[in-house]
């Protein structure tokens, strides 16, 4: 390869959201989100991804991904920046790609600053997969900072306690059964809140996911412990997992996808990081989405929620979502 | 004895009948040969310089999905696929990425979206253009109708065949 190559993508979503309950609804624009891809040359590649985000009354930029990656073979790649951190299968499959993801919202569990998983990390990454196998086995090991005071950021100058998050992940996406992906991963962190000592971390993730559309199922669960450094007999657990059912149409009705998900999140009112957050969660979802065009979609979607044992509510979204790219 | 007679009428009805039935398939068996050997080929060409002679299919299909970036000797493999509305990329998409337009556009989208690759493959609009792009560039793989394969680019085997041999994988 003789120059640099770029690669530009894009994602929006407009949205519009009825309550019986809770906040007002009414209009709102989504994430606008750019990636730009750069290979440098043919093992060095910078990724970049920036979202504007609609505020009360303005808009935030941030720099959402800045990876700088080194590809020495299939088996080998290292990279550092900022990522969505490797927990799960949702938080870096979808992600800021509405138009990719089936539904019009992500799960509770990796929403946009969640406070059950860290979505953001910062740090150092090796990552590989092993080619000469069927089972498409990969790995990812992480290294870097640990989560912000504000424990639904990412700790972007720095880790604030000195004790960095580290994490691996593995993943099975076998040759012959195109669609099928399952993996495991395990993160581990010393947390120090705002308001409170310094927390020990343990989250345990696992998926199973058949992307082939007709159906699609997706299942991811997500396992916590937290305890005080200094005194261990304060601990809780967190359990959370969703279950999403899909199945796009066959024939002239293949631009329609109905799809159906329940979720579920659980915190230990003893959990000293997350007891007292008002987390617990459930919900169960129903929507259709119209690929009206290749690069766009619009999604309808009923959602009957419960936070934290305060009452149903109820509400209806719709979604129009698109991507801009050249392929 | 009326029972033996019933018995032979059969066995000639029968005989007769299976003769009738060669006789028929015959000519369709020759005519099968005929469209075997008119029947489209795809052939995997990559640069007449590559050290790769042959592959599975399980990891020729690795390689269409991106799951495998690198050869053996860890140059880049840069993949060229023909653009929408060609019987070659018609034929790639259902026999080796087992997808529609759509999921094709989508899989490669959230593979650029997640970084996994650094951007989609190289888009071509002709067999000529697939072939002169081949001679150009070193790490290449794409496809052609196995008819057009000419001796400026090497034709891969795929699970040991080439494109004229009986049980080629990619007809």
């Amino acid at each position: 390869m003789s120059e640099p190559q770029f690669n530009v993508l894009g994602f929006g979503d407009i949205s519009y959201i009825s309550r019986d309950a809770g906040d007002p609804g009414g209009f709102a624009v989504g994430q606008a989100v750019a990636h730009i891809t750069a290979s440098l040359d043919d093992s060095l590649s910078i990724f970049g991804e920036f979202s504007l985000t609609a505020k009360d009354s303005s808009q935030s930029a941030a720099i959402e991904r800045m990876i700088v990656k080194y590809s020495f073979s299939d088996l080998f790649k290292l990279s550092a920046g900022r990522y969505h951190s490797p927990v799960g299968y949702w938080n870096s499959s979808f992600h800021h790609g509405a138009w990719l993801q089936t539904t019009v919202s992500r799960p509770e569990m990796v929403k946009f600053g969640s406070k059950i998983v860290p979505i953001h990390f910062v740090g150092a990454l090796v990552e590989g997969t092993l080619t000469n196998n069927n089972l498409g086995l990969s790995y990812m090991a992480g290294f870097g900072n640990g989560r912000h005071e504000n424990i639904s950021q990412a700790g972007d100058a720095g880790d604030i306690n000195g004790d960095n998050a580290w994490m691996v992940q593995l993943n099975a996406r076998p040759s012959r059964y195109y669609g099928l992906n399952a993996g495991i991963g395990f993160y581990n962190d010393k947390v120090t809140p705002a308001d409170r000592p310094e927390i020990n971390e343990k989250t345990v993730s696992a998926y199973l996911v058949w992307a082939k559309e007709s159906p699609e199922v997706l299942f991811e669960y997500i396992y916590s412990t937290h305890d005080f450094v200094n005194d261990s007999s304060i601990s809780g657990d967190v359990n959370a997992w969703y279950l999403q059912f899909a199945y796009r149409l066959q024939g002239k009705r293949r631009n329609w996808k109905p799809y159906a998900r329940y979720e579920h999140t659980e915190v230990d009112d003893s959990d000293p990081l997350l007891g007292d957050q008002g987390l617990n969660y459930e919900a169960a979802i129903l929507g259709i989405r119209w690929d009206f065009n290749p690069y766009a979609a619009i999604k309808g979607e009923y959602r009957n929620e419960e936070y934290d044992d305060s009452g149903r509510e109820n509400n209806f979204r719709l979604q129009l979502s698109f991507v801009l790219a050249k392929l | 004895m009326n029972m033996n007679i019933r018995c032979q009428y059969r066995l000639k009805d029968l005989a007769m009948a299976s003769l009738l039935l060669l006789a028929s398939l015959y000519p369709a068996s020759q005519a099968f040969s005929q469209d075997d050997e008119d029947r489209f080929s795809l052939a995997i060409v990559v640069h007449k310089g590559s050290t790769v002679e042959n592959l599975s299919l399980q990891e020729l299909r690795k390689i269409f999905l991106a799951d495998q970036q690198f050869w053996a000797d860890r140059s880049r493999i840069i993949l060229l696929v023909r653009a929408p509305k060609s019987e070659e990329r018609d034929f790639v998409l259902n026999t080796i990425y087992q997808m529609d337009e759509q999921q094709f556009r989508k899989y490669w989208i959230a593979k650029m979206f997640r970084a996994e690759v650094p951007r989609g493959p190289k888009i071509v609009f002709s067999t000529d253009m697939t072939r002169e792009l081949v001679v150009a560039i070193p790490g290449s793989i794409s496809f052609m109708d196995a008819k057009e394969a000419t001796d400026d680019v090497r034709v891969l085997r795929i699970d040991g065949k080439l494109p004229n041999e009986d049980g080629y994988p990619l007809k």
